[in-house]
């Protein structure tokens, strides 16, 4: 379809001519959930790993913030480590788009990361590792749990009382407790559920569940992080992973909120000096101002590690890594780029990684789009020119 | 447009089953009227059996009797309890814990001291030692109730011998613990049916105790009954989910209000009637007596009352027997009332689903 110069096809072009697939550059500028590759900055690939590795082998918490400029990969590299780190089943893993407007939200997003289904496997998990207690059970997978119940193998009012008094023992928070139980119950465990991401429920459905109090501010929103983090590590996990991205957002807070959002961050970790690991993106120039203006809260997290733009040699790494997801021949290398093309792309993004993938992708669509074998610098100028 | 035009048979899951027993072969489902016998004369049931024939069924209070002396004196004696209440040897009985007296109180007995005196009482249908819950107490309370009335069941069954029925009773308040206790007590005792308790206290909770109900039902293929809810409102709906037998006092209670009982009306107090000559009923106390008489005397009104639940449920038989769209005739039935309506629309959705 042609018309006043619009050309709208779904013929895809072909880059057969390059031996690849596709054209493996991203066109979108988010980064992939589940990013694969992973280049250059290997000092905070260093910093980031010893924190991680801190926790899994200590227990111990450890925090980190990443800081880069607009677009040199804080969030693909937050969502790469959480990539690396969240299969491992002794851990919880969540992530957190944006700090939002205080801890709570911080909170209610770190629960939705995880999903209801991963907190009620958690709710069926306690109730396993109760049942192993006090039967001759030994349920050791929450599915388990869930089927010897659904099969009257054992008797779920035998096991409630005590799951709740020492989920009480555990948690120091009654409300957060019964609403872990209520998780499986059908007829309730939505209400639970929303109780427990922070949305705030109807006094009746509460009333229901008894559950006491309201869950809708910072305050209350550190307490019950840090009763689940206390229950999982009851459940003998190592601990909890909380990526926070776009810190930064934290700046445009009033100052009170700002402050308040703060306090809360430095009292979750106050309470939890094991079993969490908190990594922050943030933008330097925000960062600073943290660090400056609060030194309750930079004193504990201290450890900054700040992402640098692509060298040359970075650059050729990174564009030869993308090139081999969708090389067909298993060759290698930069082709169809050709190496003073890179150079261009160097000069041109600065090493801004989302310029880099942004350049190298447009490259590759005008290369195809001219039947061209080789992309070369010349196509670089003529492309920005036109 | 009529009735019969619309025949056809709904998606539900009524199911009529003969249940044998000492005293012969009953045919459910069936309403076990609840006998007051020996307690103030004003709470006496009034004499049915022989005048309703179809009603050959009674549901007593174990407690109750074991703790009346003079008369289980005379049990002891060789009376039978039949004799006592004044009905025909053949009656069905069924003989309740009478557990719903532990909601408030310590249980004082053992579920082979129960046992023995359903066996005493002659009784064709035992229901197991039980401590009924309450939405008042705490969710902890309530669950150790659960447990321990489970517990109570399975010692019932392993003490049980002979010719009579079974029935253990079952506690919850919602679907996941009522599946589990009655799957649990499935694997682990040896009943003839189940008996769900704890409804009347949640009873105007429609959508609920339709649930519990139907989550009970759906586990099990046995004998399930329900405890207390055999009303005139509540009796359509259990029909419909598939209960096999229920029990009521309402006839009773609603007597003492002066509550004149009709099938698809529900109470009228008739106090608030005053031009008409005669009833509407056709059963044989009002077919023939004035307004005024029955107004004057509550056992008449009583027996009107049970006449009334009977009519309910041969209504419903008929309905089913003559293949007329039973999920139309209870649209009607519940037309005037929004709450029940709304029930009955979340059961038929439930049911659809079920069957
Ligand atoms: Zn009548």
């Amino acid at each position: 379809m042609t018309d006043n110069g619009f050309t709208i096809t779904d013929e895809q072009r072909d880059y057969s001519q390059f031996n690849l697939e596709e054209n493996p550059f991203p066109y979108s500028p988010v980064p992939k959930n589940d990013p694969e590759i992973y280049c250059g900055q290997e000092h905070a690939a260093k910093r980031i790993s010893d924190t991680v590795s801190t926790m899994l082998s200590t227990g111990k918490s450890k925090h980190l913030v990443v800081t880069a400029k607009y677009g040199n990969g804080k969030s693909h590299t937050l969502k790469y480590t959480r990539s690396l780190v969240r299969d491992r089943d002794d851990v919880l893993v969540g992530y957190v788009a944006q700090p939002g407007e205080g801890f709570r939200d911080i909170y209610h997003e770190f629960l939705y990361d995880l999903g209801f289904d991963r907190v009620q496997q958690l709710a069926y998990e306690y109730l396993a590792h109760i049942t192993s207690d006090i039967t001759d059970w030994h349920p050791s997978r929450p599915d388990e749990m869930c089927e010897l119940i659904d099969e009257g193998e054992l008797l779920l009012s035998e096991i409630i009382p005590t799951a709740i008094q020492r989920l009480n023992t555990v948690t120091q928070f009654a409300d957060f407790s019964r609403a872990i139980v209520h998780m499986v119950y059908e007829d309730t465990n939505l209400y639970a559920w929303q109780w427990l991401t922070a949305e705030g429920i109807r006094y009746e459905q509460r009333k229901e569940m008894e559950i006491h109090s309201a869950l809708d501010d910072d305050t209350t929103s550190v307490r019950a992080f840090t009763a689940l983090k206390n229950i999982l590590l009851e459940l003998g996990y190592t601990g909890v992973f909380v990526f926070v991205d776009e810190f930064e957002s934290i700046a445009r807070l009033s100052p009170k909120d700002e402050q308040a959002t703060l306090n809360s961050i430095r009292h979750l970790m106050d309470q939890n000096s094991h079993g969490l690991c908190l990594l922050f993106a943030c933008a330097p120039e925000v960062w600073q101002d943290v660090m400056s203006e609060y030194h309750a809260f930079s004193e504990r997290i201290g450890q900054e590690v700040a992402l640098r733009p692509l060298t040359d040699e970075h650059l050729t790494d990174l564009v030869a890594s993308y090139l081999d997801t969708a090389r067909v021949d298993g060759t290698g290398g930069i082709a169809p780029f050709e190496e003073e093309c890179l150079q261009w792309v160097h000069q041109r993004s600065q090493g801004n990684v989302r310029q880099v993938l942004s350049l190298c992708s447009r490259l590759l669509d005008v290369a195809a789009d001219r039947q061209q074998t080789r992309v070369g610098r010349e196509l670089g100028e003529t492309m920005i020119s036109d | 447009m009529s009735l019969a035009s619309l025949s056809k048979r709904a998606a539900m899951l009524y199911r009529h089953r003969t249940l044998k027993t000492p005293h012969g072969p009953l045919e459910t489902p069936v309403l076990f009227p609840v006998r007051n016998i020996g307690k103030r004369s004003s709470d006496n049931t009034p004499e049915y059996a022989d005048s309703i024939p179809d009603l050959r069924t009674a549901m007593v209070n174990t407690r109750a009797i074991r703790q009346r002396g003079p008369q289980w004196d005379r049990l002891l004696e060789g009376a039978t309890i039949r004799e006592e209440m004044g009905v025909p040897s053949k009656t069905i009985l069924y003989a309740d814990s009478g557990g719903f007296d532990y909601r408030s109180k310590e249980v004082d007995t053992t579920p082979k001291q129960v046992l023995e005196t359903q066996r005493q009482l002659d009784a064709d249908i035992y229901g197991t030692l039980d401590r009924p819950l309450s939405p008042e107490n705490r969710a902890v309370e309530n669950q150790q109730r659960i447990e321990e009335s489970t517990t109570y069941a399975l010692q019932a069954s392993d003490a049980h011998e002979g010719e009579a029925l079974l029935f253990a009773s079952v506690h919850g308040h919602d679907p996941k613990t009522i599946r589990n206790t009655l799957r649990y007590l499935e694997r682990k005792g040896d009943f003839d049916g189940y008996a769900l308790g704890s409804l009347v206290p949640i009873r105007t909770d429609y959508k609920k105790v339709t649930k519990l109900i139907l989550s009970a039902r759906r586990v099990t293929d046995k004998h399930l009954h329900v405890y207390g809810l055999g009303g005139i409102v509540y009796q359509p709906l259990l029909l419909y989910l598939g209960v096999d037998s229920f029990d009521s006092s309402a006839f009773i209670r609603s007597a003492g209000n002066r509550n004149y009982l009709v099938p698809g009306f529900g109470g009228t107090e008739l106090h608030s009637i005053e031009e008409l000559e005669h009833l509407p009923c056709s059963c044989p106390v009002c077919c023939s007596r004035p307004l005024s008489t029955i107004r004057k005397d509550r056992n008449l009104l009583t027996q009107h009352n049970l006449w009334s639940l009977v009519t309910e449920l041969r209504r419903f038989r008929y309905m089913v027997a003559g293949d007329y769209d039973i999920e139309a005739y209870l649209d009607l039935r519940f037309e005037h009332n929004e709450v029940t309506q709304r029930a009955y629309q979340m059961a038929k959705q439930q049911v659809r689903r079920f069957t």
